[in-house]
């Protein structure tokens, strides 16, 4: 069967189903859809259609990125528009069944928005949501949208055509094409991906391999899942691309054991492709010809770096090795390798779709494109986002962000995991491209960004990243190895109190160190949290060694919970609810806590009720309390209408 | 081989295409510090004691597997290289057991001579140590990981030189050491009595056994007041 017929049956396959005579229902089932209860939805649907015995198509999808709304359903009843409703509990799908498909009520107050054709009066557009507007989605343009299990739905949304355009091209000529698109690694670095092709293409060899690195290992980052379980053809058409080019007969997918619904799905696809001529011997009638295997890894942050995945696929240990020689003379097997990031190779596969100049026309003149971040931590609408370079920190946060939850401040965003920096409020006009990211002490990374507010303890964020590089440090090089345990050690005092005025020096210059002597990137970025913390939030450091106070109230070594004799009225919640015992009192006693007993849990805080606002978080003072629970002053009594009988309600 | 111009500390000297950084500056007479590598076995570049300054290079790399190349500039003794010199051997004696008195390899230690040479005495760090118990149960080889500062050379020269696979490294980050097995004490059936990895360990993590009843064969020690 040929290319045409197979995008001819595919098209007309999807259009059948775009115009089917039946409601089309999807669920957004990637893992986070699942994790929020997209399965069970499944069977209510279906259960509630039987009962009203209609007929209609239910299937799902990928995840189209609004993470904080999940379970992601959509409903189109024919000739009418996708409408999205989010958080689906089952019921509110048995619900929706109940209103639209048999009532013909699209629950206007319940929508979200609407794609396709025609409106809904009442339902915004999807894509005019603030969340979705912004973005300019390239590598995540399936996502969301097609079943991911259907190669036809692919195919019949343009896929394969770029594959199909570089058969037709020489190798050298693809190679320029992605070289004028501007692109550059996905993966963090933003080597223009154009030349690093070149350089293994010119390396001497008939053996070549291409690898497509799918070990995102940096907390807070999802974007390479989210690809693989949305669109999984997006990213192996940009492999097979990439390989013509190169000369490449063979490649692997190294993808972390840990997403097992990315690698069935990704297997399912190679198959698939099989099927179709799509790999193997003389794809698609061509000369070219190639092999695509996947090898799990086994669960090491360092096998993300090039030479250690290399050594993980051949079996080895994965510890990085010196470089040069450099993978594209001498990769996996000795033979000339090319390892590009999911990301990357699904902008490949878009660029050869719609060509060079479609995809430089977005970014700024030195970064190109657009680059996907996982939105995490204290911000609304936490979600999967693509947006073009160049766009400021502070339209991604608070624009596509929304934000901070519950009016509390913004204090950092910190961007590019263990390898990158916390960027504070004042750079958050900084536009995200690779150079000024490296300017402010940060980089770009895979595409991390997690966002931290008031509460955050940025001493106390440094020592986390510097836990995760410690304990994923391979223990090759002294630096990394020693070094960071060092660095940990001196941020462990600090936020324990017990740091000393040179702590800060000592870890400068250790940062310096460790950044010019490591062997890998894991270990020569290692120090950026705690230079870029020590840059832009150095005050914070000086209250926790100087004063031996924690101005975020996080550290818990430094903290202390009061409660306040003129506001408690010795009702007694705190007492019953403190799971360490170490609150003193009793009925008409004013309490104490005991400091020796207290574990900080701070559930006092919590439980004491909020018109007496009687349990204080301070540090570095110390507040005036009773040594033993003393009755309450008889003033306090009447200020209150009858505290006791409103106590005994809530107890 | 082609001869190629580099330049080292100032000086334009000429050498061989393909020599390592190290091997150009040994050749003409200067001296760079080394623990992980040796010249019997393949590069390594995990101690990072051998780092050097090249012209153009983001960080500094390591002159025991960099390759010269043509019009290279380097230096190999620049102050940036001397700190994280000294901040290496730093790390290695804040992790290293210091019982240099009671060491059978003191006098022999490399990292001992290297310290010496850097003018590094008690480092700015908190000790931290991995203590582990003495393998002294094989008649071949005494082990003694607590000195172990994991350059590797006993696991290189035991596949490569001896031609056994004994060695492996196991764990990560500080926890992260050289095992046996599935990290079992040293044994004579896994290790036979070649004593290959003794002579190429750097520090006394890897001794010969002390002969049986040694110290009973000597004098007595009588102390009269």
């Amino acid at each position: 069967m040929s290319f045409d017929e197979i995008r001819s049956r595919a098209v007309s396959e999807w259009e059948a189903l775009e115009g089917s005579d039946k409601t089309r229902i999807f669920i957004g089932a990637a893992t986070c859809g699942r994790a929020a209860g997209a399965m069970a939805l499944f069977d209510v649907i279906q259960k509630k259609l039987a009962e009203h015995n209609v007929e209609a198509i239910v299937g799902q999808v990928g995840c189209i990125g609004l993470c904080y709304i999940e379970p992601l359903i959509s409903i189109a009843k024919p000739g009418r528009p996708h409408i999205y409703y989010s958080d689906v509990t089952p019921e509110l799908a048995a619900q929706l069944i109940e209103d639209y498909v048999i009532n013909d009520n699209p629950r206007p107050d319940l929508a979200l928005g609407s794609t396709g054709e025609g409106e809904i009066e009442g339902i915004p557009r999807l894509f005019d949501l603030p969340m979705l507007k912004p973005q300019v989605r390239i590598a995540l343009r399936n996502c969301g949208i097609i079943d991911p299990e259907n190669i036809n739905n692919y195919i019949a949304r343009d896929g394969y055509s770029g594959l199909v355009k570089a058969l037709g091209m020489k190798p050298e000529d693809v190679g320029e094409e992605v070289k004028k698109s501007g692109l550059g690694g996905r993966g963090g670095a933003g080597f223009p991906t154009g030349l690093k092709w070149e350089f293994c293409r010119k390396s001497p060899g008939n053996i070549k391999y291409v690898i497509c690195n799918a070990d995102e290992g940096d907390p807070g980052a999802f974007m390479d899942r989210s690809l693989l379980e949305g669109d999984p053809h997006a990213v192996l058409e940009g492999i097979l691309i990439g390989a013509y080019s190169i000369g490449a007969g063979e490649g692997y997918i190294y993808i972390r054991a840990e997403y097992p619904l990315a690698i069935e799905r990704l297997k399912l696809a190679i198959s698939q492709m099989e099927e179709y001529g799509l790999l193997g011997n003389n794809i698609l009638g061509s000369d070219f010809s190639f092999k695509l295997s996947i090898k799990q890894g086994a669960g090491a942050f360092v096998c993300g770096e090039e030479t250690a995945l290399m050594a993980s696929i051949e079996g080895q240990r994965g510890m990085p090795r010196p470089r040069p020689p450099f993978p594209a003379q001498s990769g996996l097997w000795g033979k000339p390798t090319n390892i590009n990031n999911v990301e990357t190779w699904s902008s490949v596969s878009a660029i050869l779709q719609r060509g060079a100049d479609w995809y430089s026309g977005y970014g700024t003149e030195a970064s190109k494109g657009t680059k996907t971040f996982a939105l995490a931590g204290k911000i609304v609408r936490t979600g999967l986002i693509e947006v073009p370079l160049g766009i400021t920190l502070e339209e991604i946060i608070f624009g596509i962000g929304g934000g901070i939850p519950d009016g509390k401040r913004f204090k950092a965003v910190q961007t590019g995991g263990p390898s990158g920096g916390c960027l504070p409020e004042s750079l958050l006009n900084l536009p995200v491209d690779y150079k000024t990211l490296a300017q402010a002490g940060s980089i770009m990374g895979s595409g991390g960004m997690v966002v931290m507010d008031e509460e955050t303890c940025m001493v106390d964020v440094a020592r986390y990243f510097l836990t995760f590089t410690q304990d994923e440090s391979c223990g090759k090089c002294v630096p990394c190895r020693l070094g960071t345990k060092q660095m940990l050690d001196i941020l462990n005092d600090i936020t324990q109190g017990k740091g000393k005025p040179e702590d800060i020096d000592l870890l400068q210059g250790l940062s310096k160190q460790i950044n010019a002597g490591s062997l890998c990137g894991l270990g020569q970025t290692a120090p950026n949290p705690v230079l870029t913390t020590l840059r832009y939030f150095g005050d914070e450091y000086e209250a926790h060694i100087k004063e031996k106070r924690c101005p975020a109230l996080a550290c818990t070594d430094l903290i202390t919970f009061y409660i306040l004799p003129d506001k408690c009225q010795g009702c007694g919640i705190c007492l019953r609810k403190c799971p360490s015992e170490a609150i003193l009192g009793d009925k008409r006693l004013v309490h104490i806590v005991d400091q020796d007993k207290c574990s900080k849990c701070g559930t006092c805080l919590d439980v004491c009720p909020a018109k007496f606002g009687a349990v204080v978080k301070v540090s570095g003072e110390e507040i005036a309390v009773p040594s033993e629970p003393i009755p309450i002053t008889p003033a306090k009594k009447g200020t209150e209408d009858s505290p006791e009988s409103s106590v005994s309600d809530e107890t | 081989m082609a001869e190629i111009t580099v330049t080292i500390n100032g000086r334009q000297v000429s050498a061989k295409e393909g020599m390592t950084i190290l091997e150009a500056a040994l050749e003409n007479g200067i001296d760079i510090p080394t623990l992980c590598h040796h010249q019997d076995l393949t590069p390594l570049g995990a101690c990072r004691i051998c780092v050097v300054e090249v012209e153009g290079s983001r960080t500094l790399v390591g002159s025991c597997h960099t390759p010269i190349t043509e019009g290279m500039v380097i230096h190999t003794h620049s102050d940036k290289v001397l700190a994280t010199r000294r901040m290496i051997v730093e790390l290695l004696l804040a992790s290293h057991c210091g019982s240099c008195f009671m060491c059978d390899k003191a006098n022999i230690c490399e990292l001992r001579k290297i310290a010496a040479d850097l003018e590094v005495g008690l480092p700015r760090f908190q000790m931290r140590k991995n203590y582990y118990p003495l393998e002294d149960i094989s008649p071949y080889v005494v082990r003694d990981l607590t000195k172990c500062i994991m350059c590797r050379r006993c696991a290189r020269a035991c596949s490569e030189v001896a031609g056994h696979n004994v060695f492996a490294i196991a764990y990560r980050g500080f926890d992260s050491k050289v095992v046996v097995d599935f990290d079992q004490p040293i044994d004579k059936e896994v290790c036979r009595d070649c004593g290959v990895c003794i002579s190429f360990c750097p520090t006394g993590a890897l001794g010969k056994p002390r002969e049986a009843k040694e110290e009973k064969r000597g004098k007595p020690l009588i102390i009269t007041s």
